[in-house]
């Protein structure tokens, strides 16, 4: 991979200036995740403000098992030095999505209440101004309307400093994660973190299709630890679930996608289900957000011993779907399912990409899909495991 | 060294395509559509890459600032020129062509076919992969516009003037999954390098 036009020491040093100029003697705080975005960007500012930086880690409640602590332990240690301040929050961000349906509007108050954390953190401290990990696909998504991405203000319009009394720095936001990798390495970042699987600032909040409720995010939650343990090993670019409801759409013009599907794979319709979920799922289609529907696929037991994956098939047949049905973004192929258990579906998701921009779906070995599908199931809190094969475009990578 | 500003019209892969070409080694920015011309004369640009975008181009009348800024500089500026998806278009629009709602629009990857190994398409026969994402597609191309290669779904995913230094494709070359994305940015560059030396 060539990477030319990119000089990483040139680069860090022509921020650390700038970022001097912007602080002169004030302070600041710098907004971390553990991700390799807040960290390359905080790192970046330390060389530049050195014990005049104070990094805080929000415990949204939406992150994974034990990451709070995790991150805390691993950002501290001597070969890094970002000693983290942990603003326990989980209730506050639970509180403001909580009866929220519509993708954007969760993601809006995440913000929301995200910056007010940060700007009474940055009262506390006697700081004015705010470092955080922008990256380019998150402004460019954003000021596109695709998705609101929660680290975005001054692009979109809003001023921090009169909204929330703090001005923001973001060193990196012309970088895609290829780049920002690149830069971490340079700034000697351990090769695990700056590899990091990428996590969304919202985190679970957005895998959580829907309204947001507790046992949605703790099957989420014990999902996410299955996925990232058995597809770990792949070396994936990116990998993770989410969980949507079983409540389908009983439209009749739907019956038509079936016939798509069957068509499109050579099967019998008899051998092939469909069914559309009723929560909207985030796409792109023609550059244009489109929060649209899920299709579920299902394909008779049978059959799919008989053909094996139909990796070629089932791209063909949700490529159709999708090209046919304006109103879809994404198609979504049944792993396994249970008779009895709770009306709620978990999505497995794999992709390969180099900067998120696009995405190709992951040919994860079927019987790896199945062996997720069984350890998820045998939790007992949902009744259906599915296998996201839609690409970006016209799917987001994420689900909401 | 060549400088090539990108024509910013608000599509997600703007950026990308200065990313493209900074990895070529060209100097390259975003610019809005409507930069006046003595300011690319100003930075002496050899060419101009204009991007995609959300908008419709189905009308002339009904253009968003940016495109009609973007279709003006288009018939203003002599320089070569390179359009993509939604600028593709609006070339074909602009330069007497026809646009409208795609018969089957084309999101993800799509086999694209080669006619004709024309200066930009050196090298790509028979066919390659392209990443796309477009819901409106040129129905028929200007006059003195060839076409040089189709998709099932879409007749003209790239056309040339047959003169002139302009070039459209409906594909996206900037995304790293069109893997052969590259070539066509290093044949548009030799197209550069031939008009520098005339």
């Amino acid at each position: 991979m060539t990477l030319e036009g990119f000089r990483p020491s040139s680069y860090v040093t022509s921020e650390t200036v700038k970022i001097l100029e912007t602080v002169g003697n004030g302070k600041a705080i710098a907004a971390v995740s553990g991700g390799v975005d807040s960290t390359v960007a905080a790192l970046v500012a330390k060389r530049a403000l050195g014990d005049r930086l104070f990094p805080v880690f929000i415990d949204t409640g939406f992150l994974r098992v034990g990451e709070p602590e995790n991150v805390k332990a691993r950002l501290g240690e001597p070969s890094l030095g970002l000693k983290i301040k942990l603003v326990k929050a989980g209730g506050r961000f639970l509180e403001a999505t909580r009866g929220e349906t519509s993708a954007e509007e969760k993601r809006k108050k995440f913000r929301e209440t995200f910056y007010q954390i940060l700007g009474e953190e940055a009262r506390k401290d006697g700081c004015d101004f705010i470092v955080q990990g922008t990256i380019a696909p998150d402004w460019i998504e954003t000021q596109g309307g695709i998705k609101t991405q929660h680290n975005i203000l001054e692009q979109v319009g809003i001023d921090a400093l009169s909204t929330y009394g703090f001005r923001v720095i973001e060193p990196i936001s012309d970088l895609y994660k290829d780049q920002v990798r690149i830069l971490g390495r340079h700034l000697d970042v351990p090769r695990d973190l700056s590899e990091r699987q990428p996590f969304p600032g919202p985190g679970l909040l957005v895998r959580c299709i829907g309204p947001v409720s507790k046992k949605k995010l703790d099957l989420l939650k014990s999902s996410t630890k299955i996925i990232e343990e058995k597809l770990g090993p792949f070396n994936y670019d990116q990998y993770f679930g989410g969980v949507i409801e079983n409540k389908f759409l009983k439209d009749s013009i739907y019956e038509s996608v079936e016939k798509t599907t069957a068509g499109a794979l050579g099967l019998p319709p008899s051998e092939t289900r469909v069914d559309v979920f009723e929560d909207r799922v985030t796409g792109v289609k023609g550059d244009t957000r489109s929060y649209g529907r899920l299709v579920g696929v299902k394909i008779q037991d049978e059959s799919r011993e008989t053909y094996g994956w139909l990796p070629e098939k089932l791209r063909l047949a949700q490529s159709g779907i999708v090209e046919k049905f304006a109103d879809v973004t994404r198609v979504a192929v049944l792993v396994k399912e249970k008779r009895r258990g709770p009306p709620l579906s978990v999505i497995v998701r794999a992709i390969s990409t180099r900067d998120f921009m696009t995405a190709a779906v992951a040919q994860v070995p079927w019987k790896i899909l199945k062996d997720i599908a069984e350890s998820i199931l045998k939790t007992g809190d949902s009744s259906r495991v599915y296998y996201d094969i839609t690409p970006k475009p016209p799917a987001t990578i994420e689900f909401e | 060294m060549t400088t090539i500003p990108v024509v910013y019209v608000k599509g997600q892969y703007n950026h990308l395509i200065a990313r493209r070409l900074q990895e070529l080694g060209v100097d390259s920015h975003l610019m809005p559509p409507s930069t006046p011309l003595e300011k690319f004369e100003a930075m002496k640009a050899d060419a101009l890459v204009m991007g995609g975008g959300p908008q419709s181009v189905r009308s002339l009348d009904a253009l968003s600032d940016e495109l009609r800024d973007a279709s003006n500089l288009m018939t203003k500026i002599k320089l070569p020129m390179l359009c993509i998806c939604v600028t593709h278009q609006l070339m074909a629009t602009t330069f007497g062509g026809t646009t409208n709602l795609a018969r089957k629009p084309e999101f993800g990857p799509v086999e694209v076919s080669v006619s004709d190994e024309d200066t930009i398409l050196a090298g790509l026969k028979p066919s390659f992969t392209a990443w796309e994402s477009h819901n409106d597609e040129i129905v028929a191309a200007p006059p003195r516009f060839k076409v040089l290669a189709s998709s099932d779904n879409c007749t003209v995913q790239v056309m040339r003037h047959e003169k002139m230094n302009l070039f459209g494709v409906q594909f996206h070359p900037e995304v790293y999954h069109t893997l052969k994305g590259a070539d066509v940015f290093k044949n548009f560059l030799k197209v550069v390098d031939d008009y520098k030396r005339s």
